[in-house]
């Protein structure tokens, strides 16, 4: 049984920080949850949807993150409870909706679980989602450590019912995706009847209509709220300060920063010169805590990821107070004491720190440091980014870089989010042009599609999975269709939303909770959105390029559908289509006429250059028998053999 | 096996391998036994696009004192476990010290700059010479080979936490792991699981 | 002028992006990495190799040509202006199916034919007419098909690529017919560059050159014939001698395209080209000019004989009665001689006009004696 409905009371188990807002969830009596995967917050629904029948609950991978928040905000205008999960990027995608949301109110406790990724980790930037709790006023909790993760989101949605409003409660990748201890609460035994009452007077909250107008009232009612909240902040027992009453050094922190912190304190063993105030309640900041704690000491850094957010909230209190609490001298980004990038680890606050107080710290002996980055450069081989053993992607891209070239109008492709982004790469063939958002490959190549009255003559093309298709293409489609734009539009099905752990999509037969569902058909869509469609199996490397040179030369919407299983779906992964291996009396290796074709740029894991005989091999473990380099082989030397 | 009381608290331990290699199952594994024994156990873990192909790190933090940060600061593991030799030259890099303990599984796995003839990958006795240069304590097991002649290559992650555990120093053994065994796995995995945890301590606790 | 083999790269810069690349198809069907597609050589991946046959055998990269005469040729047959000229004639296919359906005597056809049916060779790789108006190398194994085949479209065939195709699989002994910078292509084969590492050319067995002043760029081309006709009623096309202009055979009836339409079109490689009868072939076949009206003219060919497999190949063609013949106009060989020393001598000095010196001519060497000769 998952430890996540284990009924025991007090037990301590071992969760990851997106298990413990499923807990705290579950605490709560969550009742409905959406979200878009996205890493690191996609194990939050599917933890949810795991668990949905068991625990009553209705858990939807929705088509984007907007939707996702609408879906959730229903349940709660029902006075159900609900969780809506995304990564940063997504509150971007809902950030209309959201400020609609938040002016109208919500009835049953509604939270947003944004999952922000400092450092970029598993993302192409490392933008905040901290700054909309701000913008559109509403309550923001950021978890310290895994209890809390946990005990927050049990409490979000008790706050949220008191204010009638979302909260929001932001964590990060380092977070999200680490693990602690969490002693497990009672699970919720609520089962609440859904119920929209709307008939009520306009302004009354809980039965009127939802809408945020008028809005001098409406918005006056939020903020408010929010003033409602600033004194529930102040005695929270999710801030806290451990340290000398008058520190030398007041560290304000919050999130994951509160974990380095404590280390970096405890490294430079300062724990009784230097105080460390965690806020769990980071919008908006309970004032009186705030100046009682800077009153305190003359100096303080404020640490956080990413942007300094936290810091210039706590200067403008500064500047207001300043009368009271005295000048203060503040340390963080906006002084370059911290980076304004990237993650933090406890070894850049410690450096801060210690800079501070004037104390000589090292981590690691400059010799040793010397001699371990020589060893490391010199012995371990980095190992770069790639599609994996058999992904259709590598086939697609072989086929899309050559048509392009063949075309020869310096054509390109606009590329998307997923697994594919990384034909950015080599192991992509470096085929990618632009890469932004979620579904703006097709909007910007739609955008280039109208260039050729301004003399452009190359052709645009765009690629995106079959997620991201249902997700955000749909619109940029029908822009560039209804506005006659030149454009090429290669939709890359493989089944599944691969990059974030195969989740499924509206294009499946099977939903989060593994019921039973109709498949949406993209190539109906997009035919009956008036392109031009073909489907192809991209493994069929000819006829796929082929049909391609042949879509480039017409004006025109044209979709290529380029359909084949992503390499680790279950099904794939149970049985080899072929046995490959590489017959060395064929195989020609570095000379002319060859010079590794399949090794140095095909590059896929299963191929492996043998130094010592000259001559390729098939790892037989990697390969995931796809038989594609066989085709490639200008040798004609790698065998594929079908398995029966 | 094992002793009742952290070595040093924090105790930081780092499982490092190749996305695929069952990492985060290991990881998993050993701090459940940590966390029956009643210990705080913080685990920082490296997701995502690390899967295609790149290094994985699981940092352990255990401790009697409360969570830690997910990452070990610099210069600071106690342990490595590596199931890939060369990421554990890798991770020397920004978290060792001369006295790490380290477990090397010597099965290589070759990144694809390697496969594809640009990279070189060193020859075992290079990444030998290299990590006894950078600790007193070097242990390599060939985890793999025994997995393989047990039937399933996975089994090399649970030999090299039997490794793990069988050089004395942290407070679990045996019993921990088969307890956190019987929560996860049907009753008849459980054997080959425990034969593979033995023979990982043995190897380790001759070595030592 | 560095004599040095060297790659790809320096193939795509030096030759590809200089347009001088004249779609000989030489450095394609040797390897993955170059294709010859709607009339353009295209590279589709990076190659590292520093001594690639690509650049061994393309025509447009430095080549000896003392040595290479010295190795085909009889020395006392060199002539400056037209290389090799062990035979004169004037000759066509003596039957007359055989002459209509070629471009001018049929002579070409008629040889390869023979040539075939005699199994001196058992592959002809000659050009054909592809979708599109395009043109493409193909091995054809019987006289009937190089039948089939004889008409010019005046655009380029990748034939080397064909050849290095055709070579890799089993025919055993191959004919060519080629244009100029493709018979040079085949005679740096020839020449083993790269001995470790040939593509079977001694399976090469005979070589007909096709006299030739430029091929036209594709795409501009079609555009032209486009804006006249529907490219599939086209059937042939000709330059008639003594008239500025190029007539297009319509089912519809014959067009008339004046000169200066048609000469800005030329792919810019040929302005730059110094062979204008291939003169490293067995034997080279052109349009005749024997002083007759042209509905005579145009069904006879101008032939000269090189190496002693070509004099072999005519002799058996006359003794076969393939070939018929008549006497040369006095006059004709000089005519000749002095039409392709001025193009010589005009495209060397494009050459010069492109450097900006005179002793820089790119892939050519200044001190070549025939170079010398046309330029002192």
């Amino acid at each position: 049984m998952s430890k996540l409905i284990d009924p025991r009371e007090g037990v301590r188990v071992l969760l990851m920080g997106n298990e413990a807002i499923v807990r705290g969830a579950l605490e709560a009596g969550v009742n409905v949850a959406a979200g878009y995967p996205g890493t690191p917050s996609s194990e939050i629904v599917q933890n949810l949807a795991d668990v949905a029948g068991e625990r009553n609950l209705y858990v939807e991978w929705s088509v984007n993150e907007k939707v996702a928040m609408e879906v959730a905000a229903a349940a709660s205008f029902a006075k159900l409870r609900s969780l809506c999960a995304m990564k940063q990027n997504g509150v971007n995608v809902a950030s209309d909706f959201l400020l609609h949301l938040t002016a109208a109110g919500t009835r049953g406790g509604m939270v947003l679980v944004t999952c922000d990724d400092p450092g970029a980790l598993s993302s192409v930037n490392e933008g905040e989602s901290r700054h909309f709790a701000r913008m559109v006023e509403v309550p923001l909790l950021e978890p310290g450590d895994f209890q809390e993760a946990k005990d927050m989101t049990k409490w979000a949605f008790e706050l949220s019912e008191e204010i009638r409003n979302l909260v929001v409660l932001r964590s990060v990748t380092r977070m999200s995706h680490a693990s602690g201890n969490v002693t497990l609460g009672k699970l919720s035994d609520a089962r609440p009847k859904a119920e929209f009452k709307y008939d009520g007077f306009i302004l009354d909250p809980l039965e009127g209509p939802v809408v945020s107008a008028p809005v001098p009232y409406k918005h006056t009612l939020q903020q408010e709220k929010l003033k409602r909240v600033r004194e529930i902040f102040e005695t929270s027992p999710f801030n806290t300060y451990a340290g000398p009453e008058k520190p030398e050094l007041l560290v304000v922190t919050s999130s994951a920063c509160t974990l380095y912190s404590r280390e970096a304190i405890d490294i430079l063993g300062v724990k009784d010169r230097v105080g460390l105030l965690k806020l769990g309640t980071t919008w908006p900041l309970p004032p009186e805590l705030l100046k009682k704690r800077l009153a305190a000491a003359d100096r303080v850094l404020v640490v956080e990821e990413v942007i300094p957010f936290l810091e210039e909230n706590v200067k403008i209190l500064a500047a207001e107070t300043a009368r009271e609490i005295g000048a203060k001298t503040f340390f963080g980004k906006n002084d370059g004491t911290l980076p304004s990038i990237g993650e933090l680890n406890p070894d850049l606050i410690a450096a801060a720190i210690a800079k501070i107080l004037g104390i000589d710290h090292v981590a690691m002996p400059p010799d040793y440091e010397k001699k371990a980055t020589l060893m490391s450069f010199a012995k371990a081989p980095n190992r770069e980014l790639t599609f994996c053993p058999g992904c259709p992607h590598r086939a697609s891209f072989w086929a899309i870089h050559h048509a392009l070239l063949m075309d020869n109008r310096l054509g390109f492709v606009c590329g998307d989010i997923g697994c594919y982004s990384m034909a950015a790469l080599p192991c992509g063939f470096s085929t990618l042009k632009t890469l932004h958002a979620m579904g703006s490959g097709a909007g910007v190549a739609s955008g280039f599609g109208q260039l050729h009255r301004f003399g452009m003559e190359q052709p645009a093309m765009t690629v995106c999975g079959d997620s991201t298709f249902f997700a955000s293409v749909m619109p940029a489609l029908v822009n560039a269709i209804h506005h006659r734009a030149d454009l090429t539009v290669v939709v890359l099905d493989n089944s599944g939303t691969a990059m974030t752990g195969f989740q499924p999509h509206p294009g499946l037969k099977v939903n989060a909770m593994g019921g039973d569902v109709p498949a949406l058909d993209i190539a109906g869509i997009c035919a009956a959105m008036g392109a031009k469609v073909e489907v192809r199996d991209p493994f069929q490397l000819e006829e796929t390029r082929g049909t391609l040179i042949r879509l480039l030369d017409q004006k025109g919407v044209k979709v290529l559908i380029m359909r084949q299983m992503c390499a680790l779906s279950p099904e794939k992964r149970a049985k080899k289509k072929y046995e490959v291996r590489v017959d060395e009396a064929l195989c020609l290796g570095e000379t002319c006429g060859c010079n590794r074709l399949c090794t140095r740029v095909f590059r896929c894991p299963g191929l492996v250059w043998d130094k010592e005989r000259k001559k390729a091999r098939v790892d037989e473990v990697l390969c995931a028998g796809c038989g594609v380099c066989a085709l490639i082989c200008p040798a004609g030397a790698i065998r594929k053999e079908e398995v029966a | 096996m094992g002793t009742q009381t952290l070595p040093k608290d924090p105790f930081n331990i780092i499982i490092t391998g190749v996305g695929g290699q069952g990492n985060v199952l290991a990881s998993r594994v050993l701090a459940n036994m940590l966390v029956h024994r009643g210990y705080d156990v913080t685990i920082g873990e490296t997701f995502g696009a690390s899967q295609r192909g790149g290094s994985v790190m699981s940092h352990i933090r255990v401790s009697a004192r409360g969570a830690w940060s997910p990452q070990i600061p610099r210069g600071k593991a106690d342990m490595v476990v590596s199931l890939e030799p060369v990421e554990a030259i890798r991770v020397m890099k920004d978290y060792g010290n001369e006295e790490v303990r380290i477990l090397v599984n010597d099965r290589p796995i070759y990144p694809v700059g390697v496969i594809a003839g640009e990279l070189n990958y060193p020859a075992q006795d290079e990444i030998a010479g290299a990590l006894t240069d950078l600790s007193r304590h070097v242990w390599f097991i060939d985890a793999t080979e025994e997995a393989i002649r047990l039937g399933n290559p996975i089994l090399g992650n649970v030999i090299m936490i039997g490794a793990a555990c069988g050089l004395g120093i942290l407070p679990v053994g045996r019993a921990e792991f088969a307890e956190v065994m019987k929560e996860s796995l049907a009753a008849d995995k459980l054997e080959i699981n425990l034969t593979a945890f033995d023979l990982g301590a043995a190897k380790s606790a001759a070595a030592a | 002028m560095e004599m040095t083999i060297m790659g790809q790269k320096e193939l795509q810069e030096r030759v590809h992006r200089a347009q001088l690349c004249t779609g000989c198809g030489a450095c394609v069907n040797l390897c993955p990495y170059q294709v010859f597609y709607q009339d353009q050589t295209i590279v589709l991946d990076a190659c590292d190799i520093k001594e690639g046959r690509c650049f061994a055998f393309c025509p447009r990269t430095p080549a000896d040509l003392e040595a290479m005469r010295g190795r085909f040729f009889a020395p006392g047959d060199l002539t400056p202006e037209i290389g090799a000229v062990k035979g004169y004639l004037i000759a066509r296919a003596a039957d007359a199916t055989i002459r209509r359906g070629a471009q001018h005597g049929g002579t070409v056809s008629a040889l390869m034919a023979l040539a075939l049916a005699e199994g001196l060779i058992d592959t002809a790789i000659v050009a054909e007419g592809a979708d599109r108006f395009l043109q493409q190398g193909v091995a054809v194994g019987d006289g009937a098909e190089v039948l089939k085949r004889g008409k010019s479209r005046f655009i380029a065939a990748a034939t080397v690529a064909a050849f290095n195709r055709a070579a890799k699989g089993p025919a055993e002994a191959i004919g060519v017919v080629a244009t100029p910078c493709q018979v040079f292509a085949l005679a740096k084969m020839r020449m083993k560059p790269l001995p470790e590492r040939d593509n079977n050319i001694d399976k090469l067995k005979l070589v007909i050159g096709l006299f030739c002043g430029w091929a036209l760029d594709w795409r501009k081309f079609t555009a032209l014939l486009a804006a006249r006709t529907a490219l599939e009623d086209i059937t042939g096309m000709d330059i008639p001698q003594g008239r500025r202009l190029v007539v297009i055979y319509t089912r519809n009836g014959d067009i008339e395209i004046p000169w200066d339409e048609v000469a800005p079109i030329a792919r810019e490689a040929c302005g730059v080209c110094i062979d204008t009868t291939a003169e490293f072939a067995d034997l080279s076949v052109g349009s005749a000019r024997i002083g007759e009206p042209w509905e005579t003219t145009r069904t006879w060919n101008q032939v000269i004989v090189r190496t002693e497999a070509g004099q072999a190949l005519i002799d058996l063609a006359r003794r076969k009665g393939v070939l018929e013949f008549r006497e040369s106009p006095a006059g004709a060989l000089d005519e000749l001689k002095a039409a392709a020393r001025d193009k010589k001598k005009a495209s060397l000095e494009k050459i010069i006009a492109r450097t900006g010196s005179p002793e820089d001519l790119i892939y050519m060497d200044r001190r070549d004696p025939v170079i010398r000769a046309i330029l002192d």
